[in-house]
């Protein structure tokens, strides 16, 4: 019996495992929306409302700073290809540093107005992590029992 | 020498100046946590920026090599960025969990 085709060599196969890949960004974003909403539901019934908050606050701040991260690195690989560009380089440079200064601004809020809320706020800060974390996992089994 | 290295000499002697002005009284004991939190956080910031900025060298490299490999190159960026960056939260995670 002949061995199957490798996916790099077969064009159908190929263009399925690309498709596939193409959309991990929007998995990692409609993860991280799924896993916002499960989590902070338990962290609710398990710590309480405060922490739950704080969770949701850390959420939102994560959510913010990985779409203002795909965005900078957008317009950076605009020009590194040399592509058409509607964003300034400083305004790309502002951006990615917009980022820090809203995760502090976050902080120091949730600092002062609950600061039992705290450790929740610092838990939803690893939103990203744990969404990429969920799509290696998916990959693999894709990869595993799909074969793309 | 530019503007922007002037202003970081200046403010790493700031770092060291800080706890001269906190040594006051006599018998008090030095807070080792704190100090160690100070270190590790401000390692763990440069160790990421520089991975950071190695990431980010080495993709716009590679874009300007082949710009066709744009969308992996990309997707591989955003996420590497996103991991290089929770490292120093995991640290700043410890430090609010030990210096609390």
């Amino acid at each position: 019996m002949a061995d199957p085709i490798p996916a790099e060599t077969d064009p159908v196969r190929a263009a399925e495992a690309e498709r596939f890949y193409s959309g991990a960004m929007e998995r990692v974003r409609r993860l991280m929306v799924a896993l916002c909403l499960l989590l902070s539901a338990a962290a609710w019934w398990r710590f309480g409302p405060r922490a739950a908050g704080g969770f949701v606050f850390g959420c939102v701040i994560a959510f913010v700073n990985f779409h203002w991260l795909k965005r900078a690195i957008g317009g950076f690989a605009d020009r590194a290809s040399g592509a058409e560009t509607r964003q300034s380089g400083q305004g790309i440079v502002a951006q990615f540093l917009l980022r820090y200064v809203l995760m502090a601004l976050g902080a120091y809020a949730i600092l002062t107005v609950s600061p039992a809320s705290l450790n929740g706020l610092l838990a939803g800060l690893f939103l990203p992590v744990a969404a990429i974390a969920c799509e290696a996992f998916y990959e693999v089994y894709a990869a595993l029992a799909r074969g793309v | 020498m530019g503007k922007l290295s002037k202003l970081f000499i200046a403010l790493s002697a700031l770092c060291f100046a800080a706890p001269a002005f906190a040594q006051g009284g006599g018998g008090s004991e030095v807070n080792w946590v704190a100090i160690a939190a100070g270190f590790s956080m401000a390692f763990a910031s440069g160790i990421c920026g520089l991975a950071q900025g190695k990431a980010t060298a080495s993709a716009a490299e590679s874009l300007a090599r082949n710009p066709a490999a744009r969308p992996g190159i990309q997707l591989a960026l955003i996420l590497g960025l996103a991991l290089i960056e929770s490292l120093a939260l995991y640290t700043l995670v410890i430090i609010f969990v030990k210096v609390k």
